[in-house]
This record gives structure tokens, sequence and C-alpha cells, in this order.
């Protein structure tokens, strides 16, 4: 019989193993089904969403004669489609999977309408594959491991091994490699299930499962290190899930507190609030006040700037530009502090291995907070397109027409 | 005569008690020397030590010229043990066991090698393939033994291998290990039993509260001897630490 054939006989006989690892299988297939499930489900509801938004449009663009109106009523949803990785680490996803109200208004108000905290360090939490990796994970190794030696004791065994065995290791590495092993494949087993069926490639899969194996040797590494001083069983037991509790739970809060007390940052809800505010007093100011800012941004339209009537549809839509230019410090401090706080979290993330792995499975997913900027900038873009669009049109006082209205910009979905 | 087991004022103090007090002794190859004493008397300490599983306070433990706590690695490599309960994994069987102690001592030995230990300790073939749950002590000690010899080791630490046994069990374990001494093993055993250790014995070392009181021959040991023996020393003595 081989040695690891007779290792594996001797896990199969041992129930309290074969319980934690049968967890270790069910929290990692449960979450794996979960994730695919919020995934479908976006999907389904983003091309309900993209169908909506086209025949909304069609409808739309059939009823207004004049550019102002056009732009007023006419929303564009944008959107952020999931990668087909973003089943196992959902991370941010949820923040803003869609924005289905983008109109060629004040842009920042829309842009944070939802968002009343700072989104910027998710806490390990979300139950998905990277929180039954990272998080769950770890506990249930301390649980296979804990008393590997203290086990052969109570058997009665444990002085003839150490008397028999060639090195002083090597009775017991054989062992746990074998439930490191195990739990491993537990583990990533339906990461790839899941993975193969929603379309993640190896390129993804092989790198998130690096992630996993490094993560589950560093603990292995922890109980190994623990195991030397000899303790007891409840001892052991005691003192890992004391450092799982201080890197999965303490270190991360302490260093989101640490992140927030460093970077300070404007929420989203009070872009929204100034901008409104910018936007809501124009009313009340000469025209000139909402002119003179708007064609220092754009002097292309400096010659059509004259505003007779008391309402024009040019002066409505400068005077949302101008709401925009007015949070557009608070805006940029926001964005520039999110990243700042994501880097800083990022190194931070070094002294508690359970958040560092969350982190680069979000990476991997696309849905860390790199990826939220990076969508909301392809808002921006695309916001700025609409503007490109209606200004001249609006401007110089054009008529609505279908030809024209086939030129204006689409939002596209980022290609997964 | 090959000095092959050596504790040089051996000692060992578990906080203010002593378990063992500079005890100074050998065992020669083709010897086998009987540790005698209460429980708590320094006998399984003796052992523990000469194993490594205890740090000695002061003194060494010297197996073959390696001092145990200088090389333990190599001083374990040269030593057999059998525990008074040898334990097994009970879902093998006694010759799976057997191979997995074997390898694990970094030896591989082929089957009929294998089932050649088993028999020179005198498990027969059938036993040889059940599982070692359903085994007697006896035939559990056998196998332990059988570990002993497949690691080659010349000098045998056996703590109360007897204890347990029926008397047939016993006589064949005692004449197994007589004819490993007769075969150049030095043998270091702590017992109870007098009467055993007078039959198979070349010297009986009595120690009483940690100290080796006195080292006897068995010619020396008549009814009297063995009575008074045991009215002075076989009687438990309260020292702590025996059974650390």
């Amino acid at each position: 019989m081989s040695g690891l054939v007779r290792e594996i006989r001797f896990l199969a006989s041992d129930r309290a193993a074969l319980l934690w690892l049968g967890i270790a299988l069910l929290v990692a297939c449960v979450s794996v089904v979960l994730g695919l499930r919020e995934i479908a489900t976006q999907r389904v509801v983003l091309n309900e969403l993209i169908e909506i938004d086209s025949a909304e449009r069609e409808v739309l663009d059939t009823l207004y004669q004049d550019w102002g109106d056009v732009a007023y009523y006419t929303f564009h949803l944008t959107w952020d489609s999931p990668s087909d990785f973003a089943f196992a680490a959902l991370g941010q996803r949820d923040t803003s999977p869609w924005k289905h109200q983008i109109r060629a208004l004040a842009l920042e108000g829309q842009i944070y309408e939802t968002d009343a905290e700072n989104p910027d360090f998710a806490l390990i939490g979300r139950f998905d594959f990277a929180f039954a990796a990272n998080l769950l994970a770890p506990l249930l190794l301390i649980l296979l491991l804990h008393d590997l030696r203290s086990a052969e004791r109570t058997a009665g065994r444990y002085e003839l091994l150490s008397a028999t065995a060639a090195s002083q290791g090597s009775p017991w590495f054989a062992r746990a490699a074998l439930r490191v092993g195990a739990l491993t494949i537990c583990l990533i087993g339906p990461l790839w299930a899941g993975g193969l069926l929603g379309g993640a490639g190896a390129s993804t899969l092989v790198p998130a499962s690096l992630v996993v194996i490094l993560h589950i040797a560093f603990w292995w590494g922890v109980c190994a290190l623990v195991d030397r001083y000899g303790w007891s069983s409840p001892v052991n037991l005691t003192a890992l899930v004391g450092v799982w509790l201080a890197f999965a739970v303490i270190v991360p809060a302490a260093i989101k507190i640490s992140v927030e007390s460093i970077v300070p940052l404007p929420d989203g809800g009070e872009i929204l609030l100034t901008q409104r505010e910018a936007v809501n007093d124009a009313w009340d100011l000469p025209k000139a006040a909402t002119m003179e800012p708007f064609i220092e941004r754009h002097p292309e339209w400096a010659d059509y700037t004259e505003v007779s009537q008391p309402f024009e549809w040019k002066w409505y839509y400068a005077f949302q530009q101008v709401g925009d230019q007015t949070v557009e410090p608070l805006s940029q401090a926001y964005r520039d502090g999110r990243i700042r706080r994501d880097r800083l979290a990022g190194s931070l993330a070094w002294l508690s291995p359970p958040a560092l792995a969350e982190r680069a499975m979000q990476a991997l997913a696309d849905t860390n907070v790199a990826a939220t900027l990076t969508y909301e900038q392809r808002v921006r873009a695309f916001h700025k397109a609409l503007r490109e669009y209606y200004y001249p049109r609006l401007f110089r006082g054009e008529p609505v027409s279908s030809v024209s209205i086939e030129q204006r910009p689409q939002f596209r979905g980022k290609e997964s | 005569m090959r000095e092959l087991l050596r504790a040089r004022d051996l000692t060992k103090t578990f906080r203010s008690n002593t378990a063992l007090n500079g005890l100074n002794l050998s065992v020669n190859e083709k010897e086998i020397v009987c540790l005698l004493g209460a429980n708590g008397a320094g006998k399984t300490t003796t052992i523990n030590l000469f194993l490594g599983f205890l740090e000695p306070t002061s003194g060494a433990a010297i197996v073959d010229g390696t001092e145990v706590t200088a090389d333990l690695k190599r001083a374990r490599s040269k030593l057999g043990y059998v525990p008074e309960q040898v334990s097994l994994y009970p879902t093998l069987t006694g010759l799976e066991n057997l191979d997995y102690f074997v390898r694990l001592g970094g030896g591989h030995r082929d089957e009929s090698h294998l089932r050649g230990l088993l028999d020179q300790v005198g498990l027969d073939q059938g036993a040889a393939d059940q599982k070692v749950g359903a085994y007697s002590k006896g035939m559990r000690q056998k196998i332990g033994l059988a570990i002993a010899l497949a690691k080659g080791a010349r000098a045998l630490l056996l703590d109360e291998p007897l204890s347990g046994l029926d008397p047939s069990a016993a006589n064949e374990f005692c004449r197994l290990l007589r004819q490993l001494a007769d075969n150049g093993a030095a043998v270091l055993m702590a017992t109870h039993d007098l009467f055993r250790a007078r039959e198979l014995a070349d010297r009986i070392g009595i120690m009483k509260s940690g100290t080796l009181v006195e080292v006897l021959s068995p010619e020396s040991l008549d009814q009297a001897a063995l009575e008074q023996i045991y009215l002075n020393h076989m009687h438990d003595d309260e020292t702590i630490g025996e059974a650390q």
C-alpha cells in the first residue's frame, strides 16, 4: 500500500475531518452557485433594461420637436457588464451595475445619486466564493490541523510514532499535506466548475486558484508554527482561532478605520446636494451668471450666449453644466480620495492575508474600486459625448430630424 | 562488550520534584537490564530521557556513543521502543501497520521481509493480515517488537511491556527478548514484575524515588531477597513526574 493511500485511509476514518471537508465543499458550492445566480440575475436585468431603453427611445424620439425636450426627456442606460469571473468575488458589483437615468443634465449628481456611503474599501463579509475561500476556509483548515498530534496522543500512538519516525516532522507533514490538499480541492473544484459554467477562462481561473493555494499555504504555515509549541488541542485551537480573528476581522477593521481617518473624503451625497443647490440657485440668478462660467469652458459658443426669453433650453443646459463645474473640485477630490484610500488599503492589506486575497480576487473579477471608478469615467465620457452632440443643436437652434437623432451617441458596454 | 546505553549522572526534576536523581547505569550488547520499582520510582522517566521525550536537567543519556540531547535523530535511529500499550492503527492490518512504521522510520522493506519479521516475533501469517483492531494486547506487543526489529535497532527500550499480558504471551515475549539480546541487542526494560525480571534479566536495577538504590544479579535473588525487595521498594512512591 502506498503512503498516500494509507494516509487517505486514515483521513477517511476521521469523521471530524470528513465533516470539515464536507462543510468546505458545501460552502464553496453554495457560494459559487449564489455568485453565479447573482451575476445571471444582473445580466438578465441588464438585458431587459437595454431592451426597454431601446424601445423607450424609439417612442421618445418621435414625440419632441425641440432639442431641449429631446435632451431632457431622453434617459440613457449605462451599464457595467460583469466579467465572467465576477461570480467568485462580487466585490462592488452591486454598488452600481448600471445607471439607467443618465441624461444630458448635470452629471455628477446622477453618478452619486445612490451613493450614500463611501464604498471604497469593502470589508470581508459578502457571501461569495472570495468570502468562503478567504475567511471561512482558514477556519476550516484550523479545525482540520489543530489536533493532528494530540489526536495521536489520545490514541496512544504519539510516543511510538515519535520514537520511530526518521525525522520529527515526517508523520505530520504527510498527514497535514493531505488535509490541506483535500481542502484546496474542495475549494478549487467548485470554483473551476463555476468558472467554466460562467465562461471564465483559464487565464482568470489559474491565478485565482493560485491565490487560494497561497492563502491556504499561509494558514498551513501558521498552524505548523503553533503546532511547534506542543500545546494541547484546546490550547492550539484557541491560539489559532485567535490568530484567525486577528487577521480576518480585527486587522481589516483597524485598516478600514485607519484608512478613513488618514484619507478623509466628501461623500457622494455631499456632491449631489452641492450640485443641486448650484443648479437650483441658477434659476434665480441673472443669465450672465450662468453663461460667463459656461463660456469659459466652451468659448466656441460665445456668440450664442444671448438669452432673450425668460426660459431658453441653451441657458438651462448651460446651468446644468455650470452645476457640474461647481462640484468639479469636490468630485475630483472624491475620486482622488477613493484612489488614495484604495492604494493605502492595498498596502495595509499585506497585514491581513484574508483581506489581501480578497482584494486579489476582486481585481481578477474586475469588481474592485478601480473597476467602479473606470465605469464612472466611462459614464463621464459618454455624458461628455452627449453634450458635444446636443450643444451645437441647442445653441444653433437646429430643427429635430430623425437623421440627426440617429447620430446621437450610444453607450456601449465594455467587452467582458 | 560494547556499551550501547549509558546514563551518566542523569537527573530530571519537575519543578521541586526530582523524578530521577543522578542515575549512572550502562547496558551492554547482549545484555538485558530490568529496572524494578514502584510507580514514581523513575523507570519511565529514564526511558523517556533516552528517547529524547524529556530533556535532562543535568547529566546525559548516551546511545551507542551519541548523546541524546546533542543528536536526537542519530540517537533515535539506534533505538527501538516498545511502550506499555502498543497502540496501532486499528483500520490497518498488522502487516500494514508494520509497513507504515518502517516507512516512517525512513526504511523500506519488501513484504516478504516484513512477514519474516512478524514470523520472527511469533505472529502467525493469518494474524498478520487481520486488522489490528481485533488484536489482543500480546499480539500488538509483538508488532511493537517487530517495528523495533525492522528498524535494525541495537538498543531496545521497553516500558512495562509485559503488563497485562497473559502468562503464555509474557513467556513468549520474554523468550523473544532473550533471543534478541543473544543476537547482540542491549535491552533496558522497566517492569513491576519481580519474578519475570529475575528470569529474564542479566542485571536488575532497583529504583526508589528517582534513585537507583541497588543493582543485583538474578542469581542473588532467592525467595527471601525477593520478599525483601517487594517490601522495601515496590510500594507506590509519591514522587510525581513519573507519568510525564
